[in-house]
């Protein structure tokens, strides 16, 4: 990464990145990475805990073989694929394709509805997934930013959005993308301040929003 | 958020019955529908909500927005937010109704956010 500090990222660039992906055999992600880090700081915090109890259990988190007591059994289709999955009631779509089904892509924020990080497409149109239960959607297609694109074959708005350095962090990028991708066959006015009004569901801290706008405006004007 | 039982319906007689089970529909009640979800999930994962049911009425058939003989609107309990701001009768008879709906919340929330909620919602700034 540090070979391309300092310019701007190019379509190349953003292929190389290994991001949230689990595809590489062997090499070690940034999820993987940071996975083993935080084991690591636990077991060492833990360590006085676990040495003065004589009933200490497991640190290992619970694993989605663990039976859930009153769980709702369903099938999810997400990004074109089934998934059936067995859920606590009180698990939101966010939480549900985040930690039973594994599509990390789509991000927590706020987790109330207020940041855009969660926004996923539900039958075509864009939601919070942190404000609506997996259990509501049983009959309805998903698609989170896992099905929008590949590291390959980029959609055009995230190769909009890697053009114009529409992110800095990239923390709510996944978010602004599918925000982004539907806000294309919304009703929007063509000025700027037409799509930061529709976009205005969508925060950036590290503020890259004259960016997004541009990235946004450019696939507008194309067509696409 | 405290565990509930979830149900969902798709007759208007079922949800009717299913809500009959609680004692009340104001504050504290034990059972709540779910339609839209933005203000009720919001509120439950404070503790402020903490039905012991939640039932999902998005498959009832209360979709749709009648321009009625008397010249007014029968706006559906289920019409999302966004659906009823961009209706073309809504726009060209009810501009302020539109530009209201469109001045609220975000893009995501105007497309979940429900007619019925709207009416129902447990507001929290009186």
């Amino acid at each position: 990464m540090n070979g391309i500090i300092g310019r701007t990222l190019t379509v190349e660039d953003e292929r190389e990145i290994p991001g949230d992906v689990h595809i590489t055999s062997g090499r070690l992600t940034r999820r993987s990475f940071i996975s083993r880090l935080g084991a690591a700081g636990a077991a060492a915090a833990a360590t006085p805990v676990l040495a003065a109890s004589q009933h200490a259990q497991s640190t290992a988190p619970p694993t989605s073989t663990e039976p859930i007591e009153g769980a709702l059994h369903l099938q999810l289709k997400i990004n074109g694929e089934i998934f059936p999955v067995a859920i606590d009631p009180r698990t939101t779509l966010l939480d549900c394709l985040r930690e039973t089904v594994k599509l990390t892509g789509t991000k927590k924020g706020c987790d109330h509805g207020q940041c855009g990080a969660c926004t996923v497409h539900v039958n075509g149109r864009r939601i919070n997934s942190c404000l609506s239960l997996a259990a509501m959607h049983e009959d309805d297609a998903i698609t989170t930013i896992e099905g929008l694109g590949s590291p390959t074959n980029l959609h055009p708005v995230q190769a909009a959005f890697v053009q114009h350095d529409g992110y800095q962090c990239g923390y709510c990028t996944s978010g602004q993308i599918m925000s982004a991708t539907a806000l294309l066959k919304e009703p929007c006015g063509p000025s700027d301040a037409d799509v930061k009004e529709l976009m205005s569901g969508n925060i950036c801290r590290c503020g890259a929003y004259p960016n997004i706008v541009s990235a946004i405006q450019s696939v507008r004007q194309r067509g696409a | 958020m405290k565990i509930f039982h979830f149900k969902k319906v798709v007759s208007l007689a079922e949800a009717i019955q299913a809500g009959s089970r609680s004692s009340t529909a104001q504050r504290g009640a034990q059972v709540r529908y779910i339609a839209g979800g933005t203000t009720l999930l919001d509120l439950m994962k404070l503790d402020v909500e903490q039905p012991d049911v939640v039932v999902d009425i998005n498959r009832l058939d209360l979709n749709d927005v009648e321009i009625m003989p008397n010249g007014g609107l029968r706006i559906g309990a289920l019409v999302r937010n966004s659906d009823l701001a961009h209706h073309p009768a809504v726009q060209e008879r009810y501009p302020v109704l539109s530009q209201a709906l469109l001045s609220g919340a975000s893009a995501q929330l105007r497309n979940k956010a429900t007619t019925g909620g709207n009416l129902l919602q447990r507001t929290r700034c009186i």
